[in-house]
Protein backbone atom coordinates (compact mmCIF):
# COMPACT_ATOMS: atom_id res chain seq x y z
CA UNK A 1 0.00 0.00 0.00
CA UNK A 2 2.93 2.26 1.01
CA UNK A 3 4.29 1.82 -2.70
CA UNK A 4 0.82 2.52 -4.19
CA UNK A 5 0.65 5.46 -2.25
CA UNK A 6 3.80 6.38 -3.43
CA UNK A 7 2.88 5.33 -7.40
CA UNK A 8 0.30 8.16 -6.84
CA UNK A 9 1.74 10.90 -5.59
CA UNK A 10 4.60 10.23 -8.69
CA UNK A 11 1.16 10.21 -11.12
CA UNK A 12 -0.11 13.37 -9.56
CA UNK A 13 2.87 15.63 -9.34
CA UNK A 14 3.47 14.93 -13.01
CA UNK A 15 -0.11 15.20 -13.97
CA UNK A 16 -0.57 18.49 -12.01
CA UNK A 17 1.87 22.04 -12.03
CA UNK A 18 2.51 23.40 -8.52
CA UNK A 19 0.38 21.26 -5.75
CA UNK A 20 2.42 20.16 -3.00
CA UNK A 21 2.06 16.33 -1.88
CA UNK A 22 2.75 14.99 1.30
CA UNK A 23 2.31 11.68 3.34
CA UNK A 24 2.17 12.37 7.03
CA UNK A 25 1.09 8.48 7.84
CA UNK A 26 0.78 5.94 5.50
CA UNK A 27 -2.78 5.57 5.40
CA UNK A 28 -2.81 9.67 4.48
CA UNK A 29 -2.04 11.77 2.26
CA UNK A 30 -2.67 15.91 1.88
CA UNK A 31 -2.33 17.59 -0.98
CA UNK A 32 -2.72 21.62 -1.15
CA UNK A 33 -3.43 22.55 -4.73
CA UNK A 34 -4.30 25.87 -6.60
CA UNK A 35 -8.20 26.26 -6.68
CA UNK A 36 -8.49 26.33 -10.71
CA UNK A 37 -7.17 22.62 -10.07
CA UNK A 38 -9.99 20.98 -8.04
CA UNK A 39 -12.28 20.00 -10.23
CA UNK A 40 -9.57 18.34 -12.79
CA UNK A 41 -7.81 16.51 -9.41
CA UNK A 42 -11.23 15.25 -8.10
CA UNK A 43 -11.55 13.97 -11.67
CA UNK A 44 -8.20 12.05 -11.82
CA UNK A 45 -8.76 10.83 -8.17
CA UNK A 46 -11.84 9.93 -8.56
CA UNK A 47 -10.68 7.22 -11.96
CA UNK A 48 -7.81 5.75 -9.49
CA UNK A 49 -10.99 4.50 -7.83
CA UNK A 50 -11.28 7.02 -4.69
CA UNK A 51 -15.01 7.03 -5.22
CA UNK A 52 -16.52 8.46 -2.05
CA UNK A 53 -16.12 11.68 -0.89
CA UNK A 54 -16.55 11.33 2.57
CA UNK A 55 -16.79 15.13 3.45
CA UNK A 56 -16.32 18.68 2.18
CA UNK A 57 -15.09 20.76 5.44
CA UNK A 58 -13.91 24.69 5.49
CA UNK A 59 -11.52 26.61 7.54
CA UNK A 60 -11.45 30.49 8.49
CA UNK A 61 -8.30 31.56 8.69
CA UNK A 62 -8.99 34.98 9.58
CA UNK A 63 -5.39 36.38 9.67
CA UNK A 64 -4.84 35.65 6.40
CA UNK A 65 -7.80 36.35 4.89
CA UNK A 66 -8.71 32.74 3.39
CA UNK A 67 -10.56 30.64 3.41
CA UNK A 68 -9.44 26.52 3.38
CA UNK A 69 -11.40 24.04 1.64
CA UNK A 70 -11.09 20.45 2.51
CA UNK A 71 -12.13 17.49 0.00
CA UNK A 72 -11.80 13.88 2.12
CA UNK A 73 -11.87 11.34 -0.33
CA UNK A 74 -11.81 7.49 0.56
CA UNK A 75 -12.15 4.30 -1.63
CA UNK A 76 -15.03 1.78 -1.19
CA UNK A 77 -12.59 -1.08 -3.10
CA UNK A 78 -10.26 -1.33 0.24
CA UNK A 79 -12.95 -3.17 1.82
CA UNK A 80 -12.50 -6.04 -0.65
CA UNK A 81 -10.65 -8.74 0.89
CA UNK A 82 -7.08 -7.84 -1.39
CA UNK A 83 -6.52 -5.19 1.22
CA UNK A 84 -7.06 -4.82 5.23
CA UNK A 85 -9.01 -2.28 7.18
CA UNK A 86 -5.47 -1.38 8.37
CA UNK A 87 -4.58 -0.09 5.06
CA UNK A 88 -7.50 2.42 3.90
CA UNK A 89 -5.80 5.39 2.56
CA UNK A 90 -7.49 8.71 2.82
CA UNK A 91 -6.85 11.33 0.94
CA UNK A 92 -7.24 15.07 1.79
CA UNK A 93 -7.22 17.96 -0.83
CA UNK A 94 -6.81 21.19 0.20
CA UNK A 95 -7.27 24.67 -1.19
CA UNK A 96 -7.88 28.04 -0.61
CA UNK A 97 -9.55 31.11 -1.16
CA UNK A 98 -10.31 34.77 -0.47
CA UNK A 99 -12.23 35.91 2.00
CA UNK A 100 -13.45 38.72 0.81
CA UNK A 101 -15.32 37.38 -2.30
CA UNK A 102 -15.65 33.66 -0.98
CA UNK A 103 -16.98 31.85 -4.33
CA UNK A 104 -15.94 28.79 -5.54
CA UNK A 105 -17.17 26.37 -8.29
CA UNK A 106 -19.58 23.34 -7.08
CA UNK A 107 -17.99 19.77 -7.15
CA UNK A 108 -21.30 18.07 -7.75
CA UNK A 109 -20.42 17.38 -11.75
CA UNK A 110 -17.23 14.91 -10.53
CA UNK A 111 -18.99 13.86 -7.10
CA UNK A 112 -23.13 14.13 -6.77
CA UNK A 113 -23.28 13.86 -2.77
CA UNK A 114 -21.22 16.82 -2.58
CA UNK A 115 -24.78 18.89 -2.58
CA UNK A 116 -25.68 18.99 1.31
CA UNK A 117 -22.06 19.64 2.38
CA UNK A 118 -21.98 22.78 -0.27
CA UNK A 119 -25.07 23.81 0.95
CA UNK A 120 -24.29 23.68 4.49
CA UNK A 121 -21.20 25.51 3.66
CA UNK A 122 -23.00 28.24 2.31
CA UNK A 123 -25.48 28.34 5.38
CA UNK A 124 -22.32 28.46 7.89
CA UNK A 125 -19.76 30.09 6.14
CA UNK A 126 -21.39 31.59 3.62
CA UNK A 127 -19.24 30.64 0.81
CA UNK A 128 -20.98 31.01 -2.57
CA UNK A 129 -20.66 27.66 -4.96
CA UNK A 130 -21.18 28.54 -8.69
CA UNK A 131 -23.42 26.22 -10.42
CA UNK A 132 -25.52 24.70 -7.35
CA UNK A 133 -28.96 24.13 -7.89
CA UNK A 134 -30.59 24.95 -4.77
CA UNK A 135 -28.58 26.70 -2.16
CA UNK A 136 -31.49 27.00 0.21
CA UNK A 137 -31.51 26.97 4.34
CA UNK A 138 -30.35 23.60 5.63
CA UNK A 139 -29.87 24.01 9.09
CA UNK A 140 -30.37 27.19 10.25
CA UNK A 141 -33.90 28.60 11.32
CA UNK A 142 -33.09 32.07 11.99
CA UNK A 143 -31.60 34.16 9.60
CA UNK A 144 -27.62 36.00 10.44
CA UNK A 145 -26.05 39.20 9.16
CA UNK A 146 -22.43 37.24 9.48
CA UNK A 147 -22.64 33.75 8.83
CA UNK A 148 -22.40 32.16 11.85
CA UNK A 149 -19.39 29.62 11.63
CA UNK A 150 -17.27 32.43 10.81
CA UNK A 151 -14.21 33.90 13.31
CA UNK A 152 -15.53 37.47 12.75
CA UNK A 153 -19.23 36.19 14.25
CA UNK A 154 -19.03 37.23 18.07
CA UNK A 155 -21.14 34.14 19.55
CA UNK A 156 -21.79 36.54 22.92
CA UNK A 157 -23.37 39.49 21.68
CA UNK A 158 -25.25 37.53 19.72
CA UNK A 159 -26.70 35.93 22.64
CA UNK A 160 -26.52 39.14 24.43
CA UNK A 161 -28.36 40.69 21.82
CA UNK A 162 -30.90 38.17 20.92
CA UNK A 163 -31.42 35.26 23.62
CA UNK A 164 -31.13 37.44 26.36
CA UNK A 165 -33.69 40.91 25.46
CA UNK A 166 -36.52 38.30 26.03
CA UNK A 167 -38.11 38.29 28.94
CA UNK A 168 -39.12 36.01 31.49
CA UNK A 169 -42.91 35.47 31.51
CA UNK A 170 -43.16 35.78 35.23
CA UNK A 171 -41.56 39.10 35.34
CA UNK A 172 -43.33 40.94 32.84
CA UNK A 173 -46.30 40.28 34.95
CA UNK A 174 -45.38 41.20 38.24
CA UNK B 1 -54.69 -0.08 46.34
CA UNK B 2 -53.54 2.19 49.29
CA UNK B 3 -55.94 1.81 51.79
CA UNK B 4 -55.21 5.23 53.32
CA UNK B 5 -54.95 6.94 49.74
CA UNK B 6 -59.15 5.92 49.21
CA UNK B 7 -60.65 9.38 50.86
CA UNK B 8 -58.46 11.38 48.10
CA UNK B 9 -59.51 9.27 45.53
CA UNK B 10 -62.73 9.81 46.48
CA UNK B 11 -62.43 13.29 47.21
CA UNK B 12 -60.61 14.36 43.93
CA UNK B 13 -60.87 10.93 41.76
CA UNK B 14 -59.82 13.26 38.80
CA UNK B 15 -56.59 14.80 40.32
CA UNK B 16 -55.51 11.25 41.69
CA UNK B 17 -56.24 9.39 38.08
CA UNK B 18 -54.23 12.26 36.78
CA UNK B 19 -51.46 11.74 38.77
CA UNK B 20 -50.88 7.93 38.36
CA UNK B 21 -51.11 7.56 34.35
CA UNK B 22 -48.69 10.52 33.51
CA UNK B 23 -47.85 9.68 29.90
CA UNK B 24 -44.37 11.06 28.58
CA UNK B 25 -45.20 11.81 24.83
CA UNK B 26 -41.39 10.34 23.67
CA UNK B 27 -40.17 13.13 21.71
CA UNK B 28 -36.38 13.35 21.57
CA UNK B 29 -34.50 16.35 21.88
CA UNK B 30 -30.81 16.71 22.61
CA UNK B 31 -28.61 14.13 24.09
CA UNK B 32 -30.99 13.67 27.33
CA UNK B 33 -33.12 11.71 25.59
CA UNK B 34 -30.37 8.55 25.88
CA UNK B 35 -31.35 8.16 29.32
CA UNK B 36 -35.14 7.36 28.81
CA UNK B 37 -34.97 4.10 27.09
CA UNK B 38 -33.11 3.05 30.67
CA UNK B 39 -35.77 4.56 32.40
CA UNK B 40 -38.81 3.16 30.53
CA UNK B 41 -37.11 -0.68 30.11
CA UNK B 42 -36.69 -2.91 32.54
CA UNK B 43 -34.35 -2.03 34.92
CA UNK B 44 -35.76 1.51 36.34
CA UNK B 45 -39.66 0.05 34.56
CA UNK B 46 -41.07 3.51 34.58
CA UNK B 47 -44.82 2.19 34.61
CA UNK B 48 -44.39 1.52 37.88
CA UNK B 49 -45.02 5.36 38.50
CA UNK B 50 -47.43 4.93 35.40
CA UNK B 51 -45.37 6.81 33.57
CA UNK B 52 -45.35 5.30 29.92
CA UNK B 53 -44.16 6.83 26.17
CA UNK B 54 -46.51 7.23 24.20
CA UNK B 55 -46.30 8.16 19.99
CA UNK B 56 -48.33 11.03 19.35
CA UNK B 57 -49.23 14.35 21.45
CA UNK B 58 -52.81 13.51 21.50
CA UNK B 59 -52.37 10.79 23.86
CA UNK B 60 -50.15 12.59 26.86
CA UNK B 61 -50.13 14.71 29.05
CA UNK B 62 -46.20 14.88 30.12
CA UNK B 63 -43.72 16.16 28.40
CA UNK B 64 -40.07 16.00 29.36
CA UNK B 65 -37.76 18.21 27.20
CA UNK B 66 -34.63 16.12 27.06
CA UNK B 67 -31.29 18.27 26.46
CA UNK B 68 -30.38 21.22 24.68
CA UNK B 69 -33.21 23.22 22.49
CA UNK B 70 -32.45 24.12 19.39
CA UNK B 71 -34.23 27.33 17.31
CA UNK B 72 -35.78 24.54 14.75
CA UNK B 73 -36.46 22.22 17.79
CA UNK B 74 -38.67 25.24 19.82
CA UNK B 75 -40.86 25.27 17.02
CA UNK B 76 -41.67 21.39 16.81
CA UNK B 77 -41.66 21.51 20.94
CA UNK B 78 -44.53 24.13 20.47
CA UNK B 79 -46.47 23.17 17.92
CA UNK B 80 -46.00 19.40 19.97
CA UNK B 81 -47.23 21.13 23.16
CA UNK B 82 -50.38 22.93 21.62
CA UNK B 83 -51.61 19.82 20.43
CA UNK B 84 -51.87 17.54 24.07
CA UNK B 85 -54.82 17.95 25.44
CA UNK B 86 -55.19 19.30 28.85
CA UNK B 87 -54.14 18.77 32.00
CA UNK B 88 -50.63 18.80 30.84
CA UNK B 89 -47.16 18.85 32.68
CA UNK B 90 -43.79 19.94 31.33
CA UNK B 91 -40.49 18.85 32.50
CA UNK B 92 -36.89 20.15 31.77
CA UNK B 93 -34.57 17.42 32.00
CA UNK B 94 -30.88 18.66 32.35
CA UNK B 95 -29.36 21.74 32.54
CA UNK B 96 -29.27 22.75 28.90
CA UNK B 97 -33.61 23.97 29.10
CA UNK B 98 -32.77 25.60 32.52
CA UNK B 99 -30.01 28.39 31.67
CA UNK B 100 -27.89 27.00 28.23
CA UNK B 101 -25.87 24.51 30.36
CA UNK B 102 -22.92 24.19 27.76
CA UNK B 103 -24.19 26.29 25.11
CA UNK B 104 -25.14 30.03 26.96
CA UNK B 105 -23.06 31.19 24.19
CA UNK B 106 -24.40 29.40 21.07
CA UNK B 107 -25.75 30.91 18.37
CA UNK B 108 -28.63 28.80 18.05
CA UNK B 109 -29.78 27.63 20.87
CA UNK B 110 -32.26 28.58 23.22
CA UNK B 111 -31.37 29.23 26.47
CA UNK B 112 -34.43 29.53 29.39
CA UNK B 113 -37.02 27.57 27.96
CA UNK B 114 -39.60 28.86 30.35
CA UNK B 115 -39.59 31.95 28.64
CA UNK B 116 -41.44 29.69 25.13
CA UNK B 117 -43.64 26.87 26.75
CA UNK B 118 -44.59 27.09 31.01
CA UNK B 119 -42.64 24.18 32.50
CA UNK B 120 -43.57 22.77 35.96
CA UNK B 121 -40.27 21.29 36.88
CA UNK B 122 -36.85 21.14 36.12
CA UNK B 123 -33.91 17.59 36.87
CA UNK B 124 -30.43 19.51 36.52
CA UNK B 125 -27.44 17.85 35.68
CA UNK B 126 -25.76 16.75 33.21
CA UNK B 127 -26.70 13.97 32.30
CA UNK B 128 -29.37 13.03 35.56
CA UNK B 129 -29.55 9.72 36.14
CA UNK B 130 -33.02 7.89 35.46
CA UNK B 131 -33.40 8.28 39.34
CA UNK B 132 -33.83 11.81 38.59
CA UNK B 133 -36.39 11.08 36.40
CA UNK B 134 -38.51 9.32 38.93
CA UNK B 135 -37.57 11.79 41.61
CA UNK B 136 -39.20 14.10 39.48
CA UNK B 137 -42.35 11.94 39.04
CA UNK B 138 -42.80 11.58 42.54
CA UNK B 139 -42.42 16.02 43.08
CA UNK B 140 -44.79 16.25 40.17
CA UNK B 141 -47.24 14.23 42.30
CA UNK B 142 -47.18 16.55 45.30
CA UNK B 143 -47.13 19.65 43.31
CA UNK B 144 -50.48 17.62 41.05
CA UNK B 145 -52.03 17.39 44.78
CA UNK B 146 -51.33 20.92 45.66
CA UNK B 147 -53.01 22.52 42.23
CA UNK B 148 -49.21 23.87 41.76
CA UNK B 149 -48.62 22.23 38.48
CA UNK B 150 -50.74 24.90 37.05
CA UNK B 151 -48.58 25.23 33.86
CA UNK B 152 -51.04 24.74 31.02
CA UNK B 153 -53.15 27.08 32.69
CA UNK B 154 -50.47 29.65 33.16
CA UNK B 155 -49.87 29.33 29.48
CA UNK B 156 -53.73 30.12 28.57
CA UNK B 157 -53.75 33.12 31.06
CA UNK B 158 -50.63 34.85 29.61
CA UNK B 159 -50.55 33.15 25.98
CA UNK B 160 -49.87 36.69 24.44
CA UNK B 161 -46.66 37.03 26.25
CA UNK B 162 -45.76 33.48 25.19
CA UNK B 163 -46.62 34.13 21.76
CA UNK B 164 -44.96 37.43 21.75
CA UNK B 165 -41.35 35.37 22.91
CA UNK B 166 -41.75 32.81 20.46
CA UNK B 167 -42.53 34.97 17.42
CA UNK B 168 -39.31 37.08 18.48
CA UNK B 169 -37.12 34.00 18.20
CA UNK B 170 -38.63 32.04 15.07
CA UNK B 171 -40.00 35.00 13.37
CA UNK B 172 -43.81 34.61 11.46
CA UNK B 173 -45.49 31.50 13.44
CA UNK B 174 -47.15 29.83 10.39
CA UNK B 175 -50.01 28.69 12.74
CA UNK B 176 -52.99 30.04 14.51
CA UNK B 177 -52.61 31.13 17.90
CA UNK B 178 -53.85 28.43 20.45
CA UNK B 179 -55.97 30.83 22.54
CA UNK B 180 -56.74 34.46 21.65
CA UNK B 181 -54.28 36.93 22.52
CA UNK B 182 -55.27 40.25 23.75
CA UNK B 183 -54.92 43.89 21.35
CA UNK B 184 -52.77 41.58 18.96
CA UNK B 185 -55.12 40.70 16.23
CA UNK B 186 -58.22 43.10 16.68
Amino acid sequence: MVKMNKLLKEQLESAFKGIRISIPEDTRMIIHAKKEQVLTILKFIQNKAYDHLALISCVDWIEEGEFELVYIMSSYLQGNNKYTGKEKVNITLKTRITRKNPEFVTVISVFENAEPYEREIHELFGINFKGHPRLTPLLLEREYEIPPFRKDFDTRKYVEQVFDTIPFVEDKKE
Amino acid sequence: MDRNKITKWLKSPGKMSNKYSLWAIYFCTGCGIIEIPPVITSRWDAERFGVIPVATPRQANLFMITGYVSVKTLRAIIRTYEQMPEPKYTVGFGSCPINGGMYWDSYNTIKHLDKYIPVDGWIAGCMPRPEAVFVAVTHLWTLIDKGMANGYVKYREKYTLYRNNQEKVLGELDWQPLYPTDGKDE
